[in-house]
């Protein structure tokens, strides 16, 4: 893979308004800054290399070197990624109620993961009113707070910079699928330190169509005469899509639920998720996503075997319970994810950012010919 | 009034020069009342509006045994260059150098934005006497900073400067002119301690 | 200097320009003086406020330049006589009182000292302020030396009293900022000059409408009054005609007559003993330059059949000159001009003795005394390689670079493509990239807030950026105040920033009405920036820039909000202010053992984009480092570094 610095990651992502606001960049230097899910670049570094650049998801991401990496195999463009096991699952008898998205599910192996020192700390996502905020815990109770989806891009990795500054050498990261890239760039050290560390000892991936634009959606919900007044007191709750025919994002905040039609939701995504060609956070060790169907469950991924004895153990302790989830269900999932992919791999290509600049140039993403040119041939799933 | 004593060259064009804040204006009307005060004929031009914001500054002094001078020496046309700043002495050198100029050079420098930046680079000592040295028909160089700043305050840099011109008999000036002008300028308290800036000045360039 | 007051008649001192311009209004008996502080001006008001007790005058830095010209028309309508004084931008911003004051007409003496800075050596323009006296139509004289400035400005009283109007004396930087000999005249004497200038000032009101010094001092009717006007500018030029002020030196039947003006026939001087050619060119050097007297040009311009013209900045002399040739055609015959508009003499930039003798010698066809060729060749390469550019750059613990840091910062992380409205002042170095090149428009002094104020309207045609200006204290007062109340009442969107350093930091510190002196260092009631906005009906949040990450904060917050002006007052006292200078607040030094130098992944951040001149880079040791000379201890830069290898202790 190769390394440029931050005037190439200027031009190559922030300029061209791919940047989704991961914070991989942000914390590292006194440079890159995350203000209300934006990245901003505060002055001109003429460093020729950059752990920016390199950490990024966004630019120079090499599937094949990930994939071998991660996996011990070239990438093959299946829709889910490479994984072992998919189950359905739900937070167990042992874990307290709190405002979980689904199934708590995620808070639960984190929470878990903590207590038995398999990881040190945990890179979340809080939220201060309306704006998701990067959070980095070391306690069940803090990751209970920091339960449920912010449906806006995050700078969470932010976090997992800050653990690194702190010397938190076996961090678990809650992360998107454009986050999930990142930390695997991060693992891999780009940068070829000589005394590096991997920093990161468990990913556990979400589901992810798209994320919002954060200040956007703070200005539209501002503008909601009837929610001005909870936005302005940050007193926000939850965000849920309800799963279809509904299309309505569903917001409660401390005095009401508001239902707010997804056409105007829409025009608020991210310009970058439609380059992202992930939908199951495919460098994780476990991924999550709704059960659909059943409400109060989660979807589990479970791609390594570091992931599959985590949720063997917390179903021994009673932190999770599973069960087998219908072939009917994973076809449709698939469906779903292959969608994204090609259509993202479409755009990637017209754009001009797939397997560009052979040798002194850049690129978005690299893959082989074959596999691209398989995922962008097949048809359009209905689903 | 003294009487007025033969000027090498007339009009003799001296040259003050430096950075925002190292006490060139103050040096030049030093110098120029001395002169004055004997009964030569002095014009001083001076550039100083952006003196205090790290600019260079610089100071045009005529001396004339009958006449009024333009406030800008012409090109090539200086006798001596004094310098409280070594790089700003090139600089000038380049404008109104020649081969009979002379010059007097304090050390230390003081680095420009962009050399702090790191956009320029700051030649080395050794390297800016030796072209110094090159261009000019003498040259002195004193660490008039460091030793103001032994006497308690860089400021008195200009001082010595002065005091070390003195002593190289190139302008017909002495310790009194020097001590009554600035006795008029700032009282007899402060004078005490620029006279012995001056005898230091002098005593380093002797 | 108390010497401006104390030097004895007869004897010959070493004066600055605009000392000799103050000694001249005290010779003349001059009892009111108002100004703003302007480059190179300022010194005029400061030399005459250090002897006002002395002299027993009033002294003024007024809120601005329209204002100060008014201060000193009262005194001349109570029959003293007042001089005011002001940079050329100045007359910009006095014009409109001046065009009516010219109309009216002033009783005891008046003089107006602009000084323009041709080659714009301290400013962002090479205004002129000639052009003024021909379009309000008064007298202009213009000094060619000390002695002159001094003279001059004394006689310029008289001459206004003769014509009853306002009287132009311009100097520029290379005069009033340069030195020479003067022969100094008398004080006592002239304080008793006319019965005008006694110590009772009266202010006769309720004589004849016509009546100048007795009746309402106005400028109607109109016509009556212009036509009045120019029967005081014929008398002037009966001045003119024989004024010891116009000299002419060089031969009966020259080859080639220069006409200059100003600072240039000092240079034109220079330039004619360069070349050698005093007996081959005639000199005629005009202090009276508006309205020229007729009779003496035309006897200067019978004498040969070419003439080159010498002045700076815009061809006015040139014009005028050949204004009068057309007019006198049939009598002095076709002459060949050089000057300005055939490209002789260049068009912008200030002048010197090179120029002009090189513009000389192409007319004369002399060859030039060069410096050899090699030693230019060498001195060039040396210098132009070697010796690195000084570009400007804030001041050691300047408040000014730690505002903008914080400004910038809020800005970029805002991410909406804000900007800043910039305005006059030190803070107007934020145009360079030692100011993070924050400034994004430029103009005259309270500018900033009236053009944001105009931005700050467009949301309605979708522009969405955020609008910011800055303004300095001393501005405020002299012109942002209107654009503020403009922009409150007009509900306009913007974050307006007072960089209040407590002074008129640019110009050598002077007061101005937020501060609790006046010109003379006496108590006076400072006027509340604060409850002034307030008034105003505006939000105020006060912030010590120097606290970065609470002012990054705070303006954070403000761009936030899309209702109406909020005003942030940045306060911290500027580094030159006589409170600050030379004392440290904290011994600063840089922590070797923690700055990582090059391997650090802030890229030099505190030297290469900070860029105090106090901290430096060790190229030897690759770390940074304080250097205690320059250093003002602010204390600023140890939030700058990331690691935290910049230590401040406080001074005891
Ligand atoms: C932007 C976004 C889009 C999603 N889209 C889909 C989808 O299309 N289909 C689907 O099946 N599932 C999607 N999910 C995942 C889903 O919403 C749940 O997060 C997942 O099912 C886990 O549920 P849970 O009850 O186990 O989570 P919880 O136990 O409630 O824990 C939620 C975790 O998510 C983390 N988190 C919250 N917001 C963010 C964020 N913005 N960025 C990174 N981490 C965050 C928190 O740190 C927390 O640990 C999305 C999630 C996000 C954040
Ligand atoms: S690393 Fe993340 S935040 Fe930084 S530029 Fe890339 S996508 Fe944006
Ligand atoms: S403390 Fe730092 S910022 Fe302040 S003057 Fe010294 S070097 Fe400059």
């Amino acid at each position: 893979m190769q390394v440029f610095g931050s005037k190439e990651l200027l031009e190559d992502v922030i300029n061209r308004d791919l940047c989704i606001g991961c914070g991989a960049c942000v914390g590292r230097c006194p440079y890159f800054k995350s203000y209300k899910g934006k990245t901003a670049m505060l002055f001109e570094c003429d460093l020729s290399e950059g752990r920016c650049f390199a950490h990024c998801p966004k630019v120079e991401v090499d599937l094949d070197s990930l994939s071998t990496t991660f996996f011990q195999k070239a990438y093959d463009g299946n829709p889910l990624g490479s994984y072992m096991e998919i189950l359905g699952a739900k937070a167990g008898d042992k874990i307290a109620k709190a405002e979980f998205q689904n199934g708590g599910s995620v808070s639960a192996l984190i929470a878990l993961a903590l207590e038995t020192g398999l990881i040190d700390a945990a890179v979340l996502t809080d939220r201060e009113g309306i704006i998701p905020t990067p959070r980095l815990v070391t306690n069940a109770q803090e990751v209970f707070e920091c339960a449920s989806s912010k449906y806006m891009a995050a700078p969470t990795l932010s976090a997992l910079n800050n653990g690194i500054e702190q010397g938190f050498e076996r961090m678990g990261v809650v992360a998107t699928p454009c986050q999930a890239t990142a930390v695997a760039k991060i693992r891999t050290n780009p940068v070829k330190r000589a005394n590096f560390i991997d920093p990161v000892n468990l990913v556990i991936g979400l589901f992810c169509t798209w994320a919002l634009d954060t200040r956007q959606m703070l200005s539209f919900l501002s503008d909601q005469p009837d929610m001005a007044d909870d936005i302005r007191s940050a007193d926000i709750r939850s965000m849920d899509i309800p799963p279809p025919p509904e299309e309505v994002m569903v917001i409660e905040t401390g005095t009401k639920k508001t239902k707010i039609p997804l056409k105007e939701i829409r025009p608020m995504i991210c310009e970058s998720c439609q380059f992202c060609p992930d939908m199951t956070a495919e460098w994780s060790d476990i991924s999550v996503g709704a059960f659909e169907g059943k409400p109060g469950w989660n979807t589990l991924v479970i791609r390594t075997k570091k992931g599959k004895n985590l949720v063997e153990e917390a179903v021994e302790k009673g932190y999770l319970q599973v069960e087998k989830i219908p072939e009917e269900s994973i076809k449709h999932l698939a469906g779903a994810a292959l969608n994204k992919k090609r259509n993202s791999f479409i755009k990637n290509v017209e754009k001009g950012l797939v397997n560009t600049g052979e040798k002194e140039g850049r690129s978005a993403i690299r893959l082989s010919d074959d596999v691209l040119k398989k995922i962008t041939a097949q048809k359009e799933n209905a689903v | 009034m003294t009487d007025v004593k033969t000027l090498s060259h007339d009009p003799y064009n001296l040259i003050i020069t430096g950075v925002g804040g190292q006490g060139n204006v103050l040096a030049s009307r030093v110098l120029g009342n001395m002169l004055s005060n004997k009964g030569f004929f002095v014009t001083i031009g001076e550039t100083f509006g952006a003196s205090q914001r790290g600019g260079s500054v610089m100071s045009h002094l005529r001396i004339s045994k009958d006449k009024t001078c333009s406030p800008q020496i012409p090109r090539g046309k200086a006798h001596m260059v004094v310098a409280l700043e070594p790089v700003e002495t090139l600089r000038v050198l380049m404008e109104y150098g020649n081969p009979n100029v002379k010059a007097l050079c304090n050390t230390r420098p003081i680095h420009p934005v962009g050399v702090i930046t790191g956009a320029n680079n700051y030649p080395d000592t050794r390297d800016l006497k030796s072209w110094i040295e090159e261009l000019t028909e003498s040259a002195w160089f004193i660490d008039a900073t460091d030793m103001a700043v032994k006497l308690g305050n860089p400021i008195f840099g200009n001082i010595m400067m002065i005091g070390a011109l003195a002593s190289q008999n190139e302008l017909p000036i002495d310790r009194k002119d020097f001590e009554a002008v600035i006795l008029a300028a700032m009282g007899p308290e402060k004078t005490k301690i620029n006279l012995m800036a001056y005898d230091k000045g002098m005593e380093m360039a002797g | 200097m108390t010497r401006l007051i104390e030097a004895e008649e007869g004897s010959r001192q070493l004066f600055m320009g605009n000392e000799a311009i103050a000694r001249g209004a005290l010779e003349a008996g001059m009892k009111v003086a108002a100004g703003y502080p302007g480059t190179p001006s300022s010194e005029i008001i400061e030399n005459l406020a250090e002897v006002s007790e002395k002299a027993g005058i009033y002294v003024e830095w007024s809120a601005n330049e329209k204002v100060a010209m008014e201060v000193a028309a009262a005194a001349s309508f109570a029959g003293l006589r007042s001089l005011c004084v002001m940079k050329q931008n100045g007359v910009n911003v006095a014009s409109d009182f001046l065009l009516h004051l010219a109309g009216s007409g002033t009783r005891a003496g008046m003089v107006l000292v602009p000084c323009d800075d041709p080659g714009a050596l301290s400013s962002v323009n090479e205004g002129e302020s000639r052009h003024f006296a021909r379009l309000v139509e008064v007298p202009l004289l213009e000094p060619g030396d000390f002695q002159e400035a001094k003279d001059m400005v004394k006689w310029a009283f008289t001459l206004s009293e003769e014509i009853r109007n306002l009287v132009m004396v311009r100097s520029v930087t290379r005069l009033s900022h340069a030195s020479g000999n003067v022969i100094m005249g008398n004080i006592a004497e002239s304080k008793n000059l006319e019965a005008e200038t006694k110590n009772s000032a009266f202010f006769k009101h309720d004589g004849f409408i016509l009546d100048q010094m007795e009746g309402a001092v106005i400028s109607a009717p109109v016509t009556y009054k212009h036509g009045q006007q120019h029967e005081k500018l014929k008398k002037a030029i009966e001045f003119f005609e024989t004024s010891p002020f116009n000299t002419y030196t060089g031969p009966e039947n020259p080859e080639l007559l220069v006409i200059t003006s100003s600072v240039c026939s000092l240079y034109t001087n220079e330039a004619l003993q360069m070349l050698n050619a005093k007996d081959r060119v005639g000199l005629l050097k005009l202090g009276t330059t508006w309205p020229l007297p007729p009779k003496l040009v035309a006897k200067h311009l019978k004498m040969t059949d070419k003439i080159l013209i010498v002045e700076e900045v815009i061809p006015f002399l040139e014009e005028s000159v050949k204004t009068l040739a057309a007019e006198l055609g049939p009598e002095i015959g076709v002459k060949t001009f050089f000057g300005k508009r055939d490209n002789t003499i260049p068009s912008t930039g200030e002048l010197n003795p090179d120029i002009i003798a090189s513009a000389l010698s192409g007319i004369l066809g002399i060859d030039m005394e060069p410096v050899p060729e090699a030693y230019t060749k060498r001195a060039g390469e040396l210098a132009f390689l070697n010796a690195p550019v000084r570009d400007l750059t804030f001041c050691p613990g300047c408040p000014h670079r730690a505002s903008f840091w914080s400004i910038k910062n809020a800005l970029t992380m805002d991410n909406r493509e804000g900007f800043i409205c910039g305005d006059i002042g030190c803070y107007s170095l934020a145009m360079l990239p030692s100011g993070f090149s924050a400034l994004k428009t430029l103009h005259s002094m309270g500018s900033g807030t009236g053009v944001a104020s105009g931005f700050g309207k467009l949301g309605q045609f979708g522009l969405n950026q955020p609008v910011v200006s800055v303004c300095g204290d001393s501005t405020f007062f002299h012109s942002a105040m209107p654009a503020l109340v403009n922009a409150v009442h007009h509900r306009s969107n913007l974050t307006m920033i007072i960089l209040d350093n407590s002074g008129t930091g640019m110009t050598g510190f002077q007061p101005h009405p937020g501060l609790n002196e006046d010109a003379l260092g006496k108590d006076a009631p400072a006027v509340d920036i604060e409850a002034v906005v307030r008034a105003a009906g505006a939000n105020v949040t006060v912030c010590d820039p120097f606290d970065l990450a609470e002012t990054r904060e705070t303006v954070l917050k403000l761009l936030e909000d899309n209702n109406g002006v909020n005003v942030l007052i940045l306060r911290q006292i500027c580094a030159l202010s006589p409170e600050k200078k030379g004392k440290k607040q904290f011994e600063m030094s840089v922590d070797e053992n923690i700055c990582v130098g090059e391997n650090c992944g802030c890229n030099r951040l505190c030297t290469r984009i900070f860029s105090c001149p106090g901290l430096t880079w060790d190229r030897e040791k690759k770390v940074s480092r304080i250097d205690e000379v320059i250093c003002a201890g602010c204390g600023v830069c140890a939030s700058i570094c990331p690691l935290q290898a910049i230590n401040k202790k406080e001074v005891a």
